[in-house]
């Protein structure tokens, strides 16, 4: 199945929706760890990026104007680790109007390494790292909408569960130690959050 | 309680770069709300220098800007990072068509959205640009480890080594790497009596007791290595001065440059007497020193207090050090 500019563009309405449903939450869990802004950086992200008519032409010309849309709105660290995820989809599909489900995971594996680099975080650290990096090996191979959703759901909360009580070891949440255990990671509940609001 | 002279901490910054660009027309342009660059725009065929961060510091970043020095600064809300956008627009409004550096203290939310600023414009409108960070906070990281450590009064010699070279119409390769000799060679170390407040937090950055000073504070109130009793200004000298040749050793007909710098509310008049005790321990060592700099340079809001920079020069770096450069806290004449 093939995806275009307009699915994003739905898709961006659902993310948008998600975030502001979330925003509070996810404030609440990121002021346990970090600045607590977290909440509004992604609400504030998407409320632009879903302002923008992107082009049906060029996926990549659309992914951009997402990734500037979080440039623009958020000066804040994870702001910018979305746009740098969505720099990297832009680069995967410059020039082209469609792209396969199929690439999806090569896409967010992309958006992945990309992520890492900008942040200089590695695999394990119990970040948003960790369940992108699960997400992506959930769903290589597969190219059916519906498995894809299901397997992301599933790796999503099984990654959530696995982290729980490890030690947060990137950003300022690191700074807390001990008290990180048994705190889900802000950052891997936003992406929960978010991909819930996705898939319905 | 917070005694500032403001009219509402949200508007601190924009109004602050207003009544600066006002002032001098003549030196300063704004063209985006958080993006200042030279009246008079990009250089044709000259490297653009740009720098950013956070407001609070002046004359960094938006000090700098000027003929022989940056030809951009994007500026963030006071000790934030600005927006990777604003860092792109400020590129964009640096590039003369020979590419841009980009030149700044060693954050890490300035480095994030530098880094994508940098990588935005390279897609979108083919402008190459490359990075030089200061890391010349000596107690902000182990020597092992110093890749790690922040930026602070380094970011002077810096902006004012490399702009002298892009002024002199070098490439892009060049200026990168007159920026990074001039980072490698530079060593700092800041000590504090009194703490500073950011206006949209309203509290100080931290406390101090009445009788207490802290050796080693950061550019942000980040903290020191020790905390004590304040003690005689040639006691404070000589430990800032050892801590610094200890990570940069000067032999005997070795140059450099030194910054006695003012974190904002410290007076000249206590800078000068630091002055004559770092003199006379370079002199000690057979250290001749080009160009000393006493004053503000890079400040932290009305924090009390100082930091000390030695930047080592050799032939190529202490010409471009002494060459013109001009803006509204800083000239150096032919």
């Amino acid at each position: 199945m093939i995806f275009n500019a307009n699915d994003i563009q739905q898709a961006m309405a659902r993310l948008s929706s998600a975030a502001n449903e979330a925003k509070d939450e996810l404030n609440e869990q990121d002021g346990k760890l970090g600045d607590g802004d977290l909440g509004i950086t992604l609400a504030n992200g998407w409320a632009e990026a879903v302002r923008q008519q992107l082009p049906e032409d060029d996926l990549g010309k659309a992914f951009l104007m997402i990734s500037k849309s979080f440039q623009r709105a958020c000066s804040s660290s994870f702001g910018t680790l979305v746009a740098t995820g969505m720099m990297a989809a832009a680069k995967s599909t410059k020039g082209r109007a469609e792209a396969n489900y199929a690439e999806i995971s090569e896409l967010l594996a992309a958006a992945r390494d990309a992520m890492m680099a900008r942040g200089k975080g590695e695999l394990g650290q119990k970040s948003v790292l960790d369940v992108l990096d699960a997400v992506v090996s959930a769903t290589a191979g597969l190219s059916n909408p519906g498995e894809m959703a299901a397997a992301a759901k599933q790796a999503t909360g099984q990654t959530l569960d696995e982290f729980r009580d490890k030690l947060a070891g990137l950003g300022r949440a690191r700074m807390y130690g001990e008290s990180s255990k048994g705190l889900d990671d802000p950052g891997m509940l936003a992406f929960q959050r978010m991909l819930d609001g996705l898939l319905g | 309680m917070m005694k500032k002279i403001l009219n509402d901490p949200a508007s601190y910054v924009d109004e602050m770069l207003d009544g600066l660009t006002a002032v001098h027309p003549e030196l300063y342009a704004l063209p985006y709300p958080r993006v200042v660059s030279r009246a008079s725009g990009a250089v044709d065929g000259k490297v653009g220098l740009v720098s950013g961060g956070g407001s609070g510091h002046l004359p960094i970043f938006a000090g700098y800007v000027g003929k022989g020095l940056l030809d951009a600064a994007a500026i963030g809300d006071v000790f934030a990072s600005p927006s990777a956008e604003e860092m792109a627009d400020c590129m964009r409004v640096a590039h003369g068509g020979a590419g841009v550096v980009r030149i700044y203290g060693n954050y890490g939310g300035d480095v994030m959205n530098f880094d994508m600023a940098g990588e935005t414009v390279e897609f979108e409108d083919d402008i190459e640009s490359t990075t030089v960070l200061l890391t010349d906070d000596v107690v902000s990281a182990k020597p092992e480890e110093a890749s790690k450590r922040r930026g602070t009064g380094g970011m002077v010699y810096a902006f004012k080594i490399a702009g002298a070279s892009a002024e002199r119409m070098a490439d892009l390769e060049t200026v990168t790497r007159i920026g990074q000799k001039t980072a490698d060679n530079c060593r700092s170390i800041g000590m504090a009596l009194t703490p500073c407040t950011v206006p949209q937090a309203g509290k100080p950055t931290f406390e101090l007791g009445a009788d207490e000073m802290e050796m080693g504070m950061g550019l942000h109130g980040e903290p020191g290595i020790w905390r004590d009793k304040l003690k005689p200004a040639d006691a404070i000298t000589d430990e800032m001065m050892d801590r610094l040749l200890d990570d940069i050793p000067l032999a005997s007909g070795d140059v450099c440059s030194i910054l006695i710098n003012s974190l904002g509310a410290t007076p000249h008049e206590e800078l000068y007497i630091m002055y004559r005790r770092a003199r006379a321990r370079l002199q000690d060592q057979g250290v001749r020193i080009a160009m000393p700099l006493v004053g503000r340079f890079a400040t932290s809001m009305e924090m009390t207090g100082a930091t000390v920079t030695i930047c080592q020069l050799d032939d190529e770096l202490e010409s471009l050090l002494l060459s013109p450069c001009h803006c509204a806290f800083w000239t150096v004449m032919q």
